[in-house]
């Protein structure tokens, strides 16, 4: 690859524009559209926070079932890199809640500029940075196991005091005690 | 002497009644009219049972008449923390919830021994909501006011039987303490009250906490009436799992008889770096009146609170888990969220927290080979305003509910007997001292506390209302 072709700015322009637009289809959740990105091949990749997709095929079914909200996506950083005339990386940084918590997400993105068709998508990858620790998950699962309804105005101070509780067992808990050490309960048959 | 009914011990009362000086229906008049006039300005009581204290005192003269001495508290009034069971009353402990049950058919334990002993039950005290407090603010009976300051806490939980002695509506007053219910207000209120040994007193009828560190124990504004009370309530209670099948130790003959050289240390570390000025001076002065410079340190007291914290959290969680479910908007705010997380935790905290226990007896035993008693504050600090979220210990913010049991929380986690001795100071609200000894030892520390009392050194005066 020639020095001039790495970053041509005719090329980071096209590619900058359908990174654009699979943005705005991804945010209205346009399934059609955002499955037009992608490389019609048996060899398309993509790997999302939970699955691992082969196939324009398996890639479009995924897409068909899933229900997402992505409005408060929010852009926090964008790289194209343009290697020569038909190839090209989209970095992304984003932030996005997921579960009521906000998460560090990233995206990658390998275009290829297919022969009578255009740019593509033939591989990507996204992923989320873990959630900052929090009971509110645990709250909500563990109240459901033991069948212990929480009024929704009271499960943040709930988790709250879980965390609190956390906190105060931390050190307790990394305090190592012999095997042999039973529990001190009281029962006298 | 006038003999003035609410400035009296309860050995004076039951001296002058069996001397026929006054009667037992004498003072309990005069007790509940005392409650009635100062109840709006104190809030110590939730139930004054007027009806039972005049058949209890009527009984009490009879039997005197008849020759009949009814036992060691003959007339003495007394009252009782509202989780205690008093028959044909329910037994709220301090909850809204607990309205609905139906009425204790049969006294608790402790107040069927006290009844035994010849005293007379004016009633039932306000408290914090299922005792997970320090401060009692009730919000379903109103905030209990300190009689020394009434526009501060009596301390938690038992607020109202700390207050009702301060303010000399009964001699007597029983309460219980876990994480430290009974030393918090015998601090705040400037009272002697008495934490036992782990199973000592049969707690049979009181609406529990937390099984596994639960203990009953009165207070007192003298030592001989704390230990009179102590040794009425002692001996094996088949309702309670817990309670010891040793023999009763009675303290009472022995606390005025010279005491055997005894090994008195101060506790440094931990039980020194959060205790406000007042609190630090307070231990020096006891120290000093007994004599002693020696200083000890328990190892990971810090980590004890916590293993008491989390049993708490898990114990007191699972014995509202039915309430919580049906009920959860009828909780005192303040308890509810915390009630709920505990009812959460994960089983593995509460576990490690259990074998913690085990571990920490084993070091507290170790030091009680080189040590018979161990001093250190009751409260960080004196007592609290009403509604006062914040303190700062040792240039740290911190909020107030959960802290004033810092120095108690770990003690009890290890069973340990404890006497709170007060100290009062011209221009300052009272503060206690904690005498800390090893299990079963409470004779000798109830005759440290007597020798103090009759130094000069501690004392716990009725409020000036």
């Amino acid at each position: 690859m020639a020095a001039s072709a790495f970053n041509d700015p005719a090329v980071v322009a096209e590619v900058t524009a359908q990174f654009n637009d699979y943005e705005r289809a991804l945010l209205a959740n346009d399934v059609d559209a955002l499955n037009g990105f992608f490389w019609d091949s048996p060899d398309a990749i993509r790997y999302g926070i939970n699955e691992h997709l082969y196939g324009a095929a398996a890639i479009a079914e995924f897409r068909k079932n899933r229900v997402i909200n992505f409005s408060d996506r929010t852009p926090l950083r964008t790289t194209v890199l343009a290697f020569g005339a038909d190839t090209a990386v989209t970095m992304y940084e984003y932030t996005a809640k997921v579960f009521g918590q906000p998460r560090h997400g990233r995206q990658t993105q390998v275009w290829v500029r297919v022969p009578d068709v255009g740019w593509r998508i033939a591989a990507a990858h996204v992923s989320n940075t873990p959630p900052t620790p929090s009971w509110s998950g645990y709250v909500e699962q563990t109240a459901a196991a033991m069948k212990l309804p929480i009024d929704p105005s009271h499960r943040a101070g709930v988790a709250q005091n879980l965390e609190r509780a956390a906190a105060i067992a931390a050190p307790l808990l990394a305090f190592p005690l012999p095997e042999s050490l039973e529990p001190a309960g009281v029962f006298t048959p | 002497m006038t003999f003035v009914p609410h400035t009296a011990t309860a050995l004076e009362i039951s001296a002058a009644i069996r001397a026929r000086k006054t009667t037992a229906r004498a003072v309990t008049e005069a007790l509940l009219t005392r409650i009635a006039a100062t109840h709006e300005r104190i809030n110590a009581f939730t139930t004054v049972t007027t009806e039972r204290a005049l058949a209890e005192a009527t009984a009490v003269d009879e039997a005197l008449a008849n020759g009949v001495h009814p036992g060691p508290l003959t007339g003495v009034p007394y009252a009782v923390k509202n989780l205690f069971d008093l028959e044909g009353v329910v037994t709220v402990a301090g909850s809204k919830i607990n309205r609905l049950h139906p009425r204790a058919t049969e006294d608790a334990t402790a107040v069927a021994r006290l009844k035994a002993a010849g005293a007379i039950c004016l009633g039932a005290l306000n408290m914090g909501e299922y005792a997970y407090d320090f401060v009692t603010e009730n919000v379903h009976d109103g905030a209990c006011r300190n009689p020394h300051d009434l526009t501060r806490s009596a301390g938690g939980s038992s607020g109202g039987s700390g207050a009702a002695v301060a303010a000399g509506l009964v001699p007597i007053s029983l309460g219980t303490d876990t994480n430290g219910s009974i030393r918090v207000p015998s601090s705040f209120c400037g009272l002697f009250g008495l934490k036992p040994t782990y199973g000592r007193l049969g707690r049979g009828g009181s609406f529990p906490f937390v099984h596994s560190i639960d203990h009953i124990g009165p207070f007192a504004r003298s030592v001989a009436d704390l230990a009179a009370a102590y040794d009425a309530m002692q001996g094996f209670d088949p309702r309670d799992a817990a309670c010891t099948t040793r023999a009763p130790d009675i303290a009472s003959p022995s606390l005025d008889s010279p005491a055997p050289p005894l090994r008195i240390a101060t506790l440094g570390g931990y039980f020194e770096k959060n205790a406000s000025p007042q609190a630090l001076s307070a231990v020096a002065t006891i120290a000093s009146a007994l004599g002693t410079t020696a200083r000890t340190e328990l190892p990971e007291p810090a980590l004890a609170r916590a293993a008491g914290y989390t049993i708490s959290a898990c114990e007191g969680g699972q014995l509202h888990l039915e309430r919580l479910r049906t009920h959860a908007a009828d909780f005192d705010p303040n308890m509810r969220d915390r009630f709920l997380a505990g009812a959460l935790a994960p089983a593995a905290w509460y576990v490690h927290a259990q074998r913690f226990r085990t571990w920490w007896r084993e070091q507290v035993r170790g030091v009680f080979e080189h040590f018979d008693v161990l001093l250190a504050p009751a409260t960080p600090v004196s007592a609290t305003l009403l509604g006062q979220q914040m303190m700062t210990l040792n240039g740290v913010e911190m909020p107030v509910r959960p802290n004033l049991g810092l120095f108690t929380q770990p003690i009890s986690l290890a069973g340990l007997p404890v006497v709170a001795v007060p100290l009062h100071r011209p221009g300052e609200m009272p503060i206690a001292v904690q005498l800390i000894g090893a299990p079963w030892s409470e004779p000798t520390l109830l005759r440290v506390a007597r020798h103090l009392e009759k130094s000069g050194v501690c004392t716990a005066p009725v409020a000036a209302l």
